[in-house]
C-alpha cells in the first residue's frame, strides 16, 4: 500500500514550505531514515525523511514549489506498485488520477518501454520527448487525468537540461560554483554571466524591515558550502595572542605621506599586517601549505588571500608574491583589489591561489574571532581592533595600543606548537616592525 | 476592387446570377414561386423582369420532376441554376441528384458534364421547425461528383456562386437562412472564388476554430470574447466541403497545436467529423498538444420552441466554453 509524503509542518506559524531539492530520484529504494527531500521553510532548511523503507513512486511536486502545509508531495510504496484508489493530488488541482496510464513506476528502466506505451500524452508531447531523448515517465503531466502536454516536456527540459552561456560556464567552473542550483535570469532559465559572478555593489540601500525571503543560491549558496566544508571537515584550533601595535602605529604615520606621494593611496594597519605575515610565513613554511588529496603541499609562492565583505557576502581576492612586494606596491594593490571586489570587477583569477588568508575586522569593535579557514589554506588570521589599554612595560602601567590576533589552523595537517610558534613570530614582527626592513 | 458596396448576403448571391445570365445566355434559374412572388425568401426578386419568364421559370411544387429538369437541362447543354425552397425538401429529389447528375459524367466517360447548381436554403433558427432547419449538407458531402460550397459572408457567397455557375459538375450551393440579411462589403466587379480555397478569417496562434457556414460567424463573435482572456483563436472556414482545402487547414493546426471543428449540423454523423478525422489522419498528428474536438448539433429534430432551437445547434457561448477547456485541458 503507498502511502504519502505531506509538507511537513514544522512550527505553528508554518504554512508552507518550498521544496528545495528532491535528495533520491523516483523510483529508487529509500531506507527508513533516509532523506529524500530538502525542504525550505522561512526559518531554516530542513531534510524530509521516509518514513518507511520502500521505493519513491511518485513526486507530485517539482524542486522550486512551494506547498502548503499538509499537502502531498510524494507517494511511498513497494516496487512497481500501481497507485490505484489513491486520490493522487496533481500540481494543478486535485483530480482521481486513472492509474494504470501514468504513474506507475516500474522498479527496473528495461521495462519502460512497455511502460511508456501506458502513458497519457499528447502526439505533441510524444514528439517532444523523442527529439530531446526525454523518458516520459520522468515528466508530470498538468492536462487532464495526468495527460503529459508539450509545456510539461518543455518545462522538465528546462529544469533538467539546465541551460548556460559558454562564459557563465566558465565563471562557475572558475569559482566552482554549482551553476545548476542557480534559477538562470536568461531565457528559459538560461544562466548567464550576472548569475554566476558577484552582484554589482548597489549601495546606499536600507535594511529591509519586513520578513524578506531570498532564494538561497548563487554566492550565497558558494560561501555556505565552503564555510561548511571547511567547518565540518577541517579540525578548528584558533590561538589569540595580544600585540602591541605602538611601533607600528607610529611606522604608519611616518610612511603615510611617503606611500600616498608615490601610489596616491593612504596605507593602512592591514597592508603592515599583510607584509608582516608573509615576512613571518616565510620564515615558517609549514603553515605556507595546503592538504591536497594524499598530499601535503608546501607552496613556494605566498599568496595572500583578504577576505573582503560585500554587499551581499563575501569574497576573497588574492595578493600574490606578498613577501616579494613592498609596502607601497601592497598598498596601491591592496586597495585596488578591495575596490574591484566591492564593486563586482573581480574576475575569478583574481580570487584563485590563495596559500593563507587574513581576515580583519578591525575596522568593527572586534576585540577578536575565530576565523573559519579558507580552504585548501590550512590556516587563517583573524584582526581584531587596535585599541589603547593600559599594559605593563618593565613592571610599569603604560597606555599601549593593543591589538588581539586570533590564528585559525587546520589540525590535520598543522600543529599546536609550530602554530604557535609562527602567532609568536608575526607578534615579534609587528611589534618590531623595523625587522621587515631587514 | 475600386467599386465596394455594402451588400446582403441574398443581395450578392442574386447579383452574382444575374450577371452570369448576363454574360451567358445558357444560365437560367428555375424553382418554385421564384417569378413574380421573388422566391420563398425573396432573393430573386426583380430578376423575371429583367429575364423574362424564359430564364426564370416557375416550377410545379415537385422535387423529383424539377430536379430532373435541371439535371436534364445541364446534360444537354445548359447551365440551370435550380433553387430548392427550403433544403430540406431536397430529399426528394436525392435520385436525381445522387444517381443520375452526379455519376453521368463519369459513367459516359466524360463525354457529357452536368453543369448544375442546386441552390439550398438551409440551417435552422428562423423558427421554421423540424421539416425546414436542417443541415444536411454531409449526406451530399459524402457522395463522389458532388461538389459542395457553404458560404459564410457576402463577398464569399457571391464568388463562390460566379465559381459554381462556371464549373462543369453538379455544385450543391448552401445557403443559410440566417445569413441572408447580414451586410458584408462586395465589389460591383466580378470576380470568382475557386472552390476548394479556405479562408483564415482570423489569426490566431492558440486554438484553431474550423467553422462552416453561420458557425464561422459565431467562431469569429467567440474569439473576440477569448481574445479578452487572452486565448488566441485562428478561425478558418473552408466555404467549400468538397473539395476541401486541407493545406490551409493542417497549416493552421501545426501553428496552434489545438483544433476545434464547429458546425451546426447533428455532430454525429456531420462534416465536421471528416475534418478531424483529416486532421488526426495527417502528417499534423504530432503536433497535437490535446485532442480534437467537435462541437455540432444535438442529435434531436430541431425543435420549434425558439428558446429550444437555439439549444439544439452551438451558439456563441457554446464555442467559448470549449476553447477555454481546450486550453485548460
Amino acid at each position: 500500500m503507498a502511502t504519502e509524503v505531506v509538507m511537513p509542518k514544522l512550527g505553528a506559524t508554518m504554512e508552507e514550505g518550498t521544496i528545495v531539492s528532491w535528495l533520491v530520484p523516483v523510483g529508487e529504494v529509500v531506507e527508513e531514515g533516509d532523506p529524500i527531500a530538502e525542504i525550505q521553510t522561512d526559518k531554516i532548511v530542513i531534510e524530509i525523511e521516509a518514513e518507511t523503507t520502500g521505493v519513491l513512486l511518485k513526486t507530485v511536486h517539482d524542486a522550486g514549489n512551494t506547498v502548503k502545509v499538509h499537502e502531498v508531495i510524494a507517494y511511498m510504496g513497494e516496487e512497481g506498485e500501481s497507485l490505484d484508489g489513491l486520490a493522487v493530488t496533481s500540481p494543478t488541482g486535485s483530480e482521481s488520477v486513472d492509474q494504470q496510464q501514468e504513474t506507475t513506476v516500474e522498479a527496473a528502466p528495461v521495462t519502460s518501454a512497455q511502460a511508456g506505451d501506458k502513458i497519457r500524452r499528447t502526439p505533441a508531447a510524444r514528439k517532444l520527448a523523442e527529439e530531446n531523448r526525454v523518458n516520459l515517465q520522468e515528466v508530470v503531466g498538468s492536462g487532464s487525468k495526468g495527460r503529459i502536454h508539450k509545456v510539461d516536456v518543455e518545462s522538465f527540459l528546462a529544469q533538467n537540461a539546465k541551460r548556460i552561456t559558454p562564459l557563465a560556464k566558465k565563471i562557475a567552473d572558475d569559482q566552482g560554483m554549482d551553476y545548476k542550483q542557480i534559477d538562470g535570469t536568461g531565457v528559459r532559465g538560461k544562466v548567464m554571466k550576472q548569475d554566476v559572478i558577484i552582484p554589482p555593489t548597489d549601495s546606499g540601500q536600507t535594511p529591509e524591515v519586513e520578513n524578506k525571503r531570498v532564494p538561497f543560491r548563487g554566492m550565497r549558496k558558494v560561501i555556505a558550502d565552503r564555510m561548511a566544508e571547511s567547518a565540518y571537515t577541517a579540525p578548528h584550533v584558533t590561538l589569540y595572542s595580544e600585540i602591541d601595535m605602538t611601533n607600528c602605529v607610529s611606522l604608519r604615520q611616518d610612511l603615510l605621506p611617503v606611500i600616498e606621494k608615490i601610489e596616491g593611496q593612504r596605507i593602512s594597519f592591514n597592508e603592515i599586517i599583510i607584509k608582516a605575515t608573509a615576512f613571518t610565513l616565510k620564515q615558517h613554511p609549514n603553515m605556507n601549505v595546503s592538504l591536497e588529496g594524499n598530499e601535503i603541499v608546501f607552496h613556494s609562492d605566498i599568496n595572500v588571500g583578504m577576505a573582503v565583505a560585500v554587499p551581499d557576502g563575501l569574497v576573497v581576492p588574492v595578493l600574490r608574491n606578498v613577501d616579494q612586494k613592498g609596502l607601497a606596491e601592497l598598498t596601491a594593490e591592496s586597495k585596488k583589489i578591495g575596490k574591484q571586489a566591492r564593486e563586482g570587477k573581480l574576475a575569478p583569477d583574481d580570487m584563485q591561489g590563495s596559500t593563507f588568508t587574513i581576515s580583519n575586522l578591525g575596522m568593527y569593535a572586534i576585540d577578536g574571532f575565530t576565523p573559519i579557514i579558507n580552504l585548501p589554506n590550512a590556516a587563517i588570521l583573524g584582526v581584531g581592533r587596535i585599541q589603547k589599554k593600559p599594559v605593563v612595560v618593565n613592571d610599569e602601567m603604560v597606555i599601549r595600543s593593543m591589538m588581539t590576533l586570533s590564528l585559525s589552523f587546520d589540525h590535520r595537517i598543522i600543529d599546536g606548537a609550530p602554530a604557535a610558534a609562527f602567532l609568536t613570530a608575526l607578534k615579534d614582527a609587528l611589534e618590531n616592525p623595523l625587522t621587515l626592513m631587514i | 476592387m475600386n467599386d465596394m458596396r455594402e451588400l446582403t448576403y441574398l443581395e450578392a448571391i442574386r447579383e452574382s446570377m444575374s450577371e452570369e445570365m448576363r454574360r451567358d445566355e445558357d444560365v437560367f434559374i428555375m424553382g418554385e414561386d421564384i417569378g413574380v412572388y421573388g422566391g420563398a425568401f425573396g432573393l430573386t426578386n426583380g430578376m423575371i423582369e429583367e429575364f423574362g419568364p424564359e430564364r426564370v421559370r416557375n416550377t410545379p411544387i415537385s422535387e423529383a420532376a424539377i430536379s430532373g429538369c435541371a439535371v436534364g437541362a445541364a446534360m444537354t447543354g445548359m447551365r440551370p441554376i435550380l433553387e430548392i425552397q427550403f433544403s430540406d425538401f431536397v430529399m426528394i429529389a436525392m435520385d436525381n441528384i445522387v444517381n443520375q447528375a452526379a455519376k453521368m459524367r463519369y459513367m459516359f466517360g466524360g463525354k457529357t458534364s452536368v453543369p448544375v447548381v442546386v441552390r439550398l436554403p438551409g440551417g435552422s433558427g428562423a423558427g421554421f421547425a423540424a421539416q425546414h432547419s436542417q443541415s444536411l449538407e454531409a449526406w451530399m458531402a459524402h457522395v463522389p461528383g458532388l461538389k459542395v460550397v457553404q458560404p459564410s459572408n457576402a463577398y464569399d457567397a457571391k464568388g463562390l456562386m460566379k465559381a459554381a455557375i462556371r464549373d462543369n459538375n453538379p455544385v450543391l450551393f448552401y445557403e443559410h437562412k440566417l445569413l441572408y440579411n447580414t451586410k458584408g462589403e462586395v465589389p460591383a466587379e466580378d470576380y470568382e472564388i475557386p472552390l476548394g480555397q479556405a479562408d483564415i478569417k482570423r489569426e490566431g496562434s492558440h486554438i484553431t476554430i474550423v467553422a462552416t457556414a453561420i458557425m464561422v460567424n459565431r467562431a469569429l463573435e467567440a474569439a473576440e470574447i477569448l481574445a479578452k482572456e487572452g486565448i488566441e483563436v485562428e478561425v478558418i472556414d473552408p466555404r467549400t466541403l468538397v473539395p476541401l482545402d486541407t493545406e490551409t487547414i493542417l497549416n493552421s493546426v501545426k501553428k496552434t497545436s489545438r483544433v476545434l471543428v464547429v458546425y451546426e449540423a447533428v455532430k454525429r454523423g456531420g462534416y465536421g467529423a471528416e475534418i478531424a478525422s483529416m486532421i488526426a489522419e495527417s502528417d499534423v498528428f504530432d503536433y497535437l498538444d490535446a485532442p480534437i474536438r467537435r462541437l455540432g448539433g444535438l442529435a434531436t429534430p430541431i425543435p420549434y420552441n425558439p428558446t429550444l432551437e437555439k439549444a439544439a445547434v452551438p451558439q456563441v457561448d457554446d464555442i467559448v466554453v470549449e476553447c477555454r477547456k481546450l486550453m485548460n485541458k
